[in-house]
């Protein structure tokens, strides 16, 4: 009995130690990315942890940061957001202090509210989150917190980016705005009414349909019809997966031609299921980089080309490999591991673009600011845009820059700093 | 299409499939797949066969074991064959839509009307459709075949005692009725898209279809899914609000209320209930349905 309670002990000690040595700041840093695994949001999640995976990997291959590896740990919440909550505290619990999301503005929001409480509660330990996508406007206004930082840009800058980039085409006169019935599709609607309104008064606005979100719709052919009716020249729209795609398709069967404006209409997940029916119309898009440049610097290419030839897939956002460069500088700058100064060292800080445009994240709200870019696909030109390596043989190009005072706006935003 | 097959199950079998739709998936799944190794034709006519001995299987292994045990055992082994299937169905295509596209022959604009295009797709659809509901009629009420099946659904010891093997019988009309629902996926998933959520978000509505039309009628399901395609078209074409409504009948709604964020709904954004709206109303006036013959 008596060994039996020493081996314990020992045991126990062991255990005791080893734990207080995950908490030494030589293993890896771990950042937690709470993404749709599972289920009919799967492979947008997919996409985005290779994404992340990818830049990560990069800088660990350039010797990491500070000789920390950084070491993402995917964590799946099934587009449920109270199962976000859950992982976040989880998350937590395992000693993680980064996290980044992106994939669902309702999931942002539960993990800024759910940081702003801990964070105010164990000074000393606080957790980060790096937003990558989510991009309502109001977590940089009236929701804003010290200890999120947004590396996209919201709704708001890039509706202006849009409008910017339609008032000077002047072959633009009849608008119709189509959007999704929820959170995200209300405000794309309302900014864009306002800013036509205001930045492009010539433009006239026919039509705006709200429908119903997410699939539901199956058959867009009386909503077409109206379009077509409406006399509208260009269709607005921030749609995407089902929604996007299946509209995309049936004004290619219904024979209708319009301008396709819109964020997501491209999104290389919902490109099988439309493929050249994507080019009968006209799709722009505003991104902050064209993912197909043939001009791009040597370095970007090469860094393109490693994640084609290692994930099969073209990036088709450039914010992950800077959001993790500039994580990467805060880090250096300060020479410090914790969130607290790194978010310090994040504020107002700049990054490498790829083309000599301007990032910047603003300090005054945490809302990272670039040149963004309309893209207008077309037929493969140099390069083409290549999806879980297949090739869909189709290229972004430049029709348009909107430079980052375009889309500058004001912000509510009153932050409390530590 | 689909819903005459669930309306087989359903209505005549008295088995709530709510994986009815995940047959429509796998049909839709097989299309692409056979007719990426050889073309649309084929597809068209091996996958419905393949989907439809799936179901046999399906039945024949477990539905008839769980059959004795009522109504709830086959609703919970049909819910959870519904996320088995979505699972496989992923762990398969992958998650993604898969590039499953209309056949060139029939990818042309066949007439235009007002502006719009008319694809020759869909005429193919359409009256291959009402060819096999057609057919389907004839056969249940024409044939011997058609008496026999009626017959094993309301007096199967009757039936049995005569010599036919009602088991079987219930096996093959389960089985061809997910056999249509797979017609009804290589048809559709060119359309709408091949994707793993996409039994999912027709569920429901097939079942709005069914109950409108009345259980075990045919005829029912088939003008049941004309009212409801013609109302949701409609409703979608009114822009009116309530606003408008209560303005007529000389009531102001001030614009900054909550009341104004619920007066000022369209018709047109409300079209998505239409359905559930009627099948309600149907529920209350008439629970049988259209031309049903007996109670939900």
């Amino acid at each position: 009995m008596k060994t039996l309670i020493i081996i314990f002990n020992i045991i126990f000690c062991l255990i005791f130690i080893s734990a207080c040595e995950k908490k030494e700041t030589t293993g890896p840093i771990k950042i937690a990315a709470i993404e749709p695994l599972s289920g009919p949001y799967a492979a947008v999640g997919k996409d985005i942890i290779d994404f992340a995976q990818y830049s990560a990997d990069i800088i660990n291959e350039n010797g990491g940061i500070n000789g920390r590896m950084i070491e993402i740990v995917p964590m799946d919440n099934a587009m449920k957001a109270e199962k976000t909550t859950e992982l976040l505290r989880k998350a937590i619990d395992e000693n993680i202090r980064f996290i980044t999301q992106g994939g669902g503005s309702s999931h942002a929001l539960n993990i800024i509210k759910q940081l702003e409480k801990y964070n105010a509660r164990n000074p000393g330990k606080e957790v980060l989150f790096l937003n990558h996508s989510a991009v309502t406007t109001s977590f940089t206004n009236e929701e804003c917190t010290f200890f999120h930082f947004r590396f996209d840009a919201n709704v708001d800058m890039k509706v202006a980016g849009l409008v910017s980039h339609m008032s000077k085409d002047s072959s633009i006169k009849k608008v119709y705005l189509f959007n999704q019935n929820y959170v995200y599709g209300q405000t794309f609607k309302d900014t864009a009414t306002r800013m036509i309104k205001n930045k492009a008064p010539n433009i006239e606005i026919v039509g705006d349909e709200l429908i119903q979100p997410f699939g539901k719709v199956q058959d867009f052919n009386p909503y077409i019809t109206k379009i077509k009716l409406s006399g509208a020249d260009t269709v607005l729209t921030g749609n995407w997966g089902p929604d996007a795609y299946r509209f995309v398709n049936a004004l290619k069967d219904a024979g209708v031609k319009v301008k396709l404006f819109g964020i997501y209409i491209s999104q290389p997940a919902g490109m099988a299921a439309m493929e050249k029916n994507l080019l009968f119309n006209d799709v722009i898009v505003v991104k902050e980089f064209n993912p197909t440049n043939p001009d791009a610097p040597e370095w970007y290419k090469n860094y393109e080309k490693g994640q084609v030839e290692k994930m099969g897939l073209t990036p088709d956002a450039d914010r992950f490999r800077f959001m993790f460069e500039m994580f990467k500088n805060a880090i250096e700058i300060t020479n410090s591991f914790e969130p607290k100064d790194i978010a310090y060292a994040l504020e107002g800080m700049e990054g490498r673009s790829i083309d000599g445009g301007k990032i910047k994240m603003r300090k005054d709200d945490h809302q990272i600011h670039f040149d963004m870019q309309a893209l207008l696909l077309t037929e493969k030109r140099d390069q083409s845009i290549i999806y879980r390596n297949e090739d869909f043989d189709m290229s972004y190009v430049t029709v348009g820059n909107i430079p980052m005072e375009d889309i500058t706006l004001d912000t509510s935003c009153k932050m409390k700093r530590p | 299409m689909l819903s005459s097959g669930l309306t087989l199950i359903f209505g005549m079998m008295g088995i709530l499939n709510f994986a009815h739709a995940s047959f429509f998936m796998i049909g839709a799944y097989l299309g692409y797949q056979i007719s990426y190794f050889t073309n649309f034709w084929i597809a068209l006519m091996l996958a419905p066969v393949l989907v439809g001995y799936f179901g046999v299987i399906i039945e024949r292994y477990g539905l008839r074991n769980i059959h004795k045990y009522g109504h709830i055992a086959e609703l919970l082994f049909t819910f959870g064959l519904f996320y088995i299937i979505e699972e496989m169905v992923q762990l398969i295509w992958g998650k993604t839509p898969v590039p499953y596209k209309v056949p060139e022959i029939l990818n042309f604009p066949l007439i235009e009307i007002s502006g719009l295009s008319y694809p020759a797709y869909s005429l193919f659809r359409l009256v291959l459709s009402i060819l096999i509901f057609v057919a389907i009629y004839r056969v249940l009420a024409k044939t011997k075949t058609g008496l026999i099946i009626k017959a094993s659904l309301t007096n199967p010891n009757m039936v049995a005692a005569l010599g036919h093997n009602v088991p079987k019988v219930f096996g093959n009309v389960f089985g061809f009725g997910c056999g249509l629902a797979g017609l009804a996926g290589v048809l559709a998933g060119n359309v709408i898209g091949t994707e793993p959520s996409m039994a999912l978000l027709l569920g429901p509505i097939v079942f709005v279809v069914v109950v409108t039309g009345g259980l075990g009628s045919i005829k029912g399901a088939l003008v049941a899914s004309i009212i409801i395609g013609l109302m949701q078209t409609l409703a979608v074409a009114l822009e009116v609000d309530f606003n408008s409504f209560l303005n007529l009948l000389g009531f102001e709604v001030d614009k900054d209320t909550t009341l104004n964020y619920f007066t000022s709904l369209t018709i047109s954004q409300l079209s998505p209930i239409v359905p559930y709206l009627l099948l309600i109303l149907v529920l209350i006036a008439r629970p049988r349905g259209l031309f049903g013959k007996r109670d939900v």
